[in-house]
């Protein structure tokens, strides 16, 4: 669950038009219109990315006037799917998929099961990416693959396609690199 | 039973950042704080070279001293040098040890090879202006002739292929010809690198775009995170770039040296053997603490913010022996911090029974504190910050406000019911602390030092490949 307080606001006397705004934003809410950025505030779930990185100082962080609560309440879904899911996805339903909020994998893994296809509508749903926006990125892409959905880049480097984990790593490479304790890990993950 | 009453006159450096409030009281200056000497628990603490506001022209000397035995033949007068920094060097005892070993690097490089166009990258977890801040504030863009620049993991990756497919670094820290990777051996965050591959474990983080970071805390387990950094050191990509380490080595009273290698498996063991002893009997001390309060008054996060040259992180981890490759914490990986009917997973010290927080840095997600600890964040413009922090916005439903320190450290002894006390405030070579705390640690220090001679060390050796006789 994401409590959203602030949203976003351009300073348009000091945007120069760079789009890094554009580039860091996780929903997709900003958009460069006449060499302006303009933020769409419905999608606007108040991360850091775009306040810290304008090399301008052309936006900031504005209280609204009501939180909005992003959340998707994982027991609208079939359970057994979705702890399907997550058995395929190799996460633990209860594991934080986003530390910054404390937002569970099941709720991510139920985000997905209601439909969403991509990293910005899990995150416009859930409220998730919207704090450091980086190791919930994992969580949703495995997730997404496992549900068979074929992911796509972005044209800027907003994410790039990249979920190597634990559970794909050839027994060949393994035994290249020893003392790295991926079968050991792997059965502890296993007991959880 | 107490050590030593010499109260602290100058407390630990807190750099001004935009991410923390203004520097206010310390903690050092409550009447109930005193200073222990780390040499009274353990005589063998290694000597150091440094400690903060020591002669910053010793770390000059070591650090060429270090750099004498390295082949620079590779790199040509035309050539194009990037020097590698991390955050976190910037906040041992203040930084200027780690930014004066930046500064003799660039020197030594230039005066042995001819090149001029060596860039200085500084790079940074979550704070994302924090690589700024640092330039200015140790003015290194005038030293670098105007070449330093930030790196962020937001920034524009590179594509690594490595044995385990596709990783991706960051771009700017790779643009160069070749790179030098500026280190130093604190220990820090023990529960993820283990100690193993610790010397090159920027490159799956500091170096490394968002997602290989979140490949290597979240895909991976806490012991096999550290393989991500190895295939991607390994690689062709950065080895036809790398030149070597340099490294600021630190033991928990200050820095003990430099160290620049070629050879990163041999740095790695260095590292391990320097640090076993020293932060393992620390470390090892702090996990017989049953009771205590923890005033938290620094410059960066909570985690990693230090004590007698120990990160509270390691605190909130100290009753599991993270030497000890057979335990496996809870990690990024797989934390389950749930109540009941959830998994039932402790993610922080049952001894730590109250936090003060005098001094922080947001900009870091960290809501398993007040989640967990009862929480007093001490002022208002602290709790302003806690409040705007997109990582943290349900901190302050889990914390309270005190108006001042004195009023805050009060209400957390009325919780903890204890007056042994635990200062995180940057400090190396002394801890400071209360009376009562500092009276425990003494009294358990003898027992701590046999135990980790006799018992943990050959252990943590041997899981290690290392035979105890042969170091």
């Amino acid at each position: 669950m994401r409590r959203v307080k602030f949203r976003a606001q351009v300073d348009e006397e000091k945007c120069q038009g760079c789009a890094t705004c554009q580039i860091s934003c996780p929903t997709g809410a900003i958009q460069i219109v006449n060499k302006k950025a303009v933020v769409d505030e419905k999608k606007c779930l108040a991360c850091p990315n775009c306040t810290d990185r304008c090399p301008e100082g052309a936006m900031t962080l504005v209280p609204l006037p009501e939180p909005k609560i992003l959340y998707v309440d994982p027991s609208d879904v079939d359970q057994e799917q979705l702890m399907e899911l997550c058995r395929k996805a190799h996460l633990h339903p209860h594991q934080w998929g986003c530390m910054c909020n404390a937002t569970r994998v099941r709720e991510i893994a139920a985000a997905i099961l209601k439909g969403a296809k991509t990293l910005e509508e899990i995150a416009l749903m859930t409220g998730i990416r919207s704090g450091c926006t980086v190791y919930c990125v994992q969580d949703m892409l495995r997730l997404l693959k496992a549900h068979g959905v074929e992911v796509q880049e972005p044209s800027y480097p907003n994410w790039y396609d990249t979920t190597q984990s634990i559970w794909e790593v050839p027994k060949e490479k393994q035994a290249k690199y020893p003392g790295h304790f991926l079968e050991e890990d792997k059965d502890a993950f296993r007991k959880f | 039973m107490l050590s030593s009453t010499q109260k602290i006159l100058n407390p630990p450096f807190i750099r001004e950042s935009k991410y923390g409030p203004p520097i206010g009281e310390r903690a050092v200056n409550l009447p109930e704080i005193t200073v222990l000497d780390l040499r009274t628990l353990f005589p063998d603490i290694p000597e150091t070279i440094y400690q903060e506001g020591g002669d910053i022209g010793v770390i000059r000397k070591a650090t060429e001293k270090a750099l004498e035995s390295v082949n620079m033949d590779m790199i040509k007068e035309k050539d194009t040098v990037n020097v590698l920094s991390s955050q976190y060097g910037f906040q041992l005892m203040g930084g200027d040890a780690y930014a004066e070993m930046l500064r003799t690097i660039k020197d030594v490089v230039e005066q042995r090879t001819g090149c001029t166009n060596i860039r200085l990258r500084v790079s940074t977890g979550f704070r994302i202006k924090e690589p700024q801040e640092i330039i200015e504030h140790y003015k290194l863009k005038e030293y670098f002739n105007g070449k330093a620049r930030g790196v962020t993991c937001l920034d524009k990756g590179v594509p690594i292929e490595t044995e385990i497919g596709t990783l991706y670094g960051v771009a700017s820290i790779y643009d160069a010809d070749w790179i030098i990777h500026a280190h130093h051996g604190e220990l820090r965050e023990l529960d993820m690198h283990r100690m193993i591959n610790r010397a090159i474990k920027p490159f799956a983080m500091s170096y490394a775009r968002l997602e290989t970071r979140g490949v290597a805390h979240i895909n991976f387990g806490p012991r096999s995170m550290n393989f991500i950094q190895k295939v991607i050191f390994d690689s062709p990509f950065v080895q036809k770039k790398f030149t070597f380490g340099c490294f600021l080595l630190t033991s928990p009273a200050g820095i003990t040296g430099v160290e620049a290698s070629h050879d990163m498996e041999e740095m790695d063991r260095k590292l391990l053997l320097f640090d076993l002893k020293p932060y393992g009997k620390v470390r090892q001390l702090l996990s017989k603490i049953e009771e205590c309060i923890v005033i938290l008054d620094g410059s960066g996060e909570p985690r990693y913010m230090l004590g007698g040259g120990m990160t509270f992180g390691n605190f909130t981890e100290a009753e599991l022996d993270l030497f000890d490759l057979e335990i496996n914490p809870v990690s990024l990986g797989f934390n389950l911090y749930e109540k009941p009917p959830g998994p039932r997973v402790e993610s922080v010290n049952p001894a730590i029974k109250a936090l003060v927080i005098n001094h922080m840095w947001l900009g870091v997600p960290q809501m398993e504190l007040p989640g967990h600890i009862p929480t007093i964040v001490v002022g208002r413009d602290l709790e302003d910050i806690v409040n705007a922090d997109p990582m943290n916005t349900e901190f302050m439903e889990y914390a309270v406000t005190a108006q001042n320190l004195e009023a805050g450290l009060r209400f957390a002894k009325k919780i903890a019911k204890t007056d042994k006390i635990l200062v995180f405030d940057g400090s190396f070579g002394s801890m400071h602390l209360s009376q009562s705390m500092a009276d425990f640690l003494v009294k358990a220090a003898p027992g701590v030092n046999r135990e980790v001679e006799e018992e943990l060390m050959p252990k943590w050796l041997k899981q290690r490949g290392i035979d105890p006789a042969t170091v």
